[in-house]
């Protein structure tokens, strides 16, 4: 196994971070980074691995963010039990609904590399293990338990911890993507489908650039990924085909528009660092400091950011007096014009228009005329 | 209720294993933060652990043989639950088949640090006892495979876990549990959730929604290990001669740590 080399960005990224342990992507935080493509901020902490939930405690804008304890003990049981006795209710589910053959039962548990679960070894025996199950080795396995995958984000190789099976049916792999909310008389919650989509997207993007990789034709991880959910408030397992292709597509145009992160670095002062100065699981760092640093990082925030950033407390109310916090459709309208108390000014003339705003301005006294109308 | 806590158990043991590895490797910073989460994880177990002891069936159970639950009581327990399913177990399967057959419960929480204890005590006297509670390896490396649960008596190759074994452990279980079943003078609720939950999975052996009965969950089931059999067994022969010819007494009843990857990986 070849050691990763330790180049100049990795560690600069370990110096913004500090002293300690990196958060890890997943699926779900890279699909929301691609929900708000142009947070420089956003970008430079994640690919630095800070634990941005721990900050926004710290400096006084927790966010009540992130699954519940409650909904994670729930999810991991769900999973635990469709996997357990060598995942019988999961094939039992797969050969009713998709015909697996008997024959295909083979199982591979990618999830501790033989006790030596480093992010390295879990990454290469998971490439192994599916190399050889799509190049056709005989018995090379029908189900692959926690492969641990590799996508490039902003020029870097981040490794997903998926909560994944990828099985093949025929000489097709298809991701499996184990939910526990539940799918009633055939309806589950459409907000919760459709984040389970995008996710599950990321782990199809992530398993064909793997094939691409070894030489396999990427068409062969389909885009129908398999959906299981516990079905009408009963712990059964139910498989769902869901239908990624549009999220592909987005994911793929969002991830190409992502800056590379050297490049971000580049501009960044060398001694910035996010580190909390944790000691004994206690932020020791003055709050205003870290707020500080933070405001070296240009943010973007939108209203959107409060679904899926969990500094967007925060954001919010660096950003309160700005146009772009009242989202991208009244930004937009009211192009180049970047505080609210501006637009407010020129709609009551009280502020003279420059030349490039002078259409918007119009814009700004006609509403405000339309509004008084309207109200008087 | 009992997957939460195993979950927790098997994050505990992944947490202790890490935190072991950047102790040794000198990384500080790492092990101080995951020491963190391992003791959130271990609170939260004994919080899981109250909530079980809260969720324990009020239906009369027959009283413990022995007041205090020792070590002792457990392991015989684990044991003949093993025995009677003659494959390797997760603790989960362990409990469910010792409730079903011999109505008593297995206190599933104390299954984790089992093994360990096990080793512990091989370690200090080998072969002192009739037989020890030991892991499954891993046919690829030799390793304790994740969660389960196996007899020191058996063939070294019934505890070898190859790609296609859990399939059939899980079929072999359910022959012999349907077994044991008939021989039963009267199949009660306990065994007869027990073999609904093995013949729900086993196509054709499910005899009507909720019920399956014995002669059909074996007849089911050996048709479909027919088909697996055949490669299990050289994965499993060829895997056990690899460990007798590698490994000590010690690694072939609970397994290796391997820390280098051969050098040729296929990158
Ligand atoms: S909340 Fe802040 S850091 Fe997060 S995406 Fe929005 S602007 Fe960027």
């Amino acid at each position: 196994m070849q050691n990763a080399p330790v180049t100049s960005t990795e560690a600069h990224l370990d110096r913004l971070r500090g002293d300690v342990a990196p958060v890890n992507h997943n699926a779900r935080t890279i699909a929301a980074l691609t929900g708000n493509p142009g947070c420089r901020r956003r970008a430079v902490l994640d690919a630095a691995g800070v634990d941005k939930k721990a900050m926004s405690v710290h400096i006084g804008h927790p966010v009540p963010f992130g699954q519940s304890t409650f909904a994670i003990t729930r999810g991991n049981a769900f999973e635990a039990q469709v996997k357990a006795n060598g995942c019988a209710e999961l094939l039992t589910m797969l050969r009713e609904r998709l015909g697996l053959d008997i024959a295909e039962v083979a199982y591979n548990d990618l999830e501790e590399a033989g006790g030596n679960g480093s992010r390295e070894v879990r990454h290469a025996l998971a490439r192994r293990m599916i190399d050889g199950a799509a190049a056709g080795v005989e018995g090379a396995g029908t189900l692959f338990d926690h492969p641990l995958l590799g996508l490039p984000i902003g020029g870097r190789t981040v490794y997903l911890e998926p909560d994944l099976i990828a099985f093949q049916v025929g000489a097709q792999f298809h991701i499996i993507e184990i939910k526990s909310f539940p799918v009633i008389d055939g309806q589950a919650d459409g907000g919760k489908v459709a984040a389970a989509a995008v996710q599950s997207a990321v782990y199809v993007l992530a398993l064909r650039r793997l094939f691409e990789e070894l030489g396999h034709d990427p068409q062969r991880v389909s885009h129908n990924v398999i959906l299981v959910c516990p079905e009408n408030f009963s712990n059964r397992p139910v498989a769902t085909l869901l239908d990624v292709r549009r999220q592909l597509t987005v994911l793929k145009r969002q991830l190409s528009r992502l800056r590379r992160v050297d490049e971000l670095l580049a501009t960044l002062d060398p001694g910035l660092t996010f580190d909390l100065g944790v000691r004994d699981g206690t932020a020791t760092r003055p709050a205003g400091e870290v707020v500080a640093a933070l405001g070296e990082v240009e943010a973007r925030y939108s209203p959107d950011c409060l679904d899926m950033c969990e500094l967007s407390y925060f954001c919010r109310a660096e950003a309160r007096g700005t146009t772009h916090a009242l989202g991208r459709t009244v930004r937009e309208e009211l192009g180049g014009i970047e505080f609210v108390d501006t637009a407010l000014r020129l709609a009551e003339g009280r502020l003279a228009p420059t030349v490039e705003l002078a259409e918007t301005a119009h814009a700004l006294r006609t509403a405000l005329r339309m509004r008084t109308e309207c109200l008087s | 209720m009992a997957e939460p806590v195993e979950e927790l158990e098997r994050r505990i043991e992944r947490l202790r294993s890490a935190v072991r590895h950047a102790v040794t490797t000198g990384d500080r910073a790492t092990a101080r933060t995951l020491r963190a989460e391992l003791r959130r994880a271990e609170d939260a177990w004994e919080e899981a652990l109250d909530d079980l002891a809260d969720q324990a069936p009020a239906a009369p159970l027959p009283p413990r043989q022995r007041a205090v639950p020792g070590l002792l009581p457990l392991r015989e327990q684990v044991h003949t639950a093993l025995s009677l399913l003659s494959v390797p177990a997760a603790p989960r399967l362990v409990v469910q088949v010792h409730h079903a057959f011999f109505g008593e419960d297995v206190p599933s929480a104390k299954l984790t640090s089992l093994r360990r204890d096990e080793e512990r005590s091989f370690r200090s006297a080998p072969f002192a006892r009739p037989y020890y509670l030991c892991a499954a390896l891993t046919a690829d490396r030799l390793a304790p495979a994740r969660g389960l649960l196996a007899v020191s008596t058996w063939p070294l190759e019934h505890r070898i876990v190859g790609p296609l074994s859990p399939r059939v452990d899980f079929l072999t279980a359910a022959v012999r549990v349907a077994e044991h079943a008939e021989r039963l003078s009267k199949v009660d609720g306990g065994v007869a959730r027990l073999l609904w939950m093995f013949g729900a999975n086993i196509p054709g052996a499910a005899s009507g929604i909720g019920t399956a009965a014995p002669a059909a969950v074996i007849r089911a089931a050996r048709a479909e290990l027919d088909s697996h059999t055949g490669v299990d067994r050289s994965h499993r022969t060829a895997a056990a001669a690899r460990a007798r010819a590698h490994l000590d007494d010690v690694g072939q009843l609970f397994g290796t740590q391997l820390r280098a990857v051969r050098s040729r990986t296929g990158t």
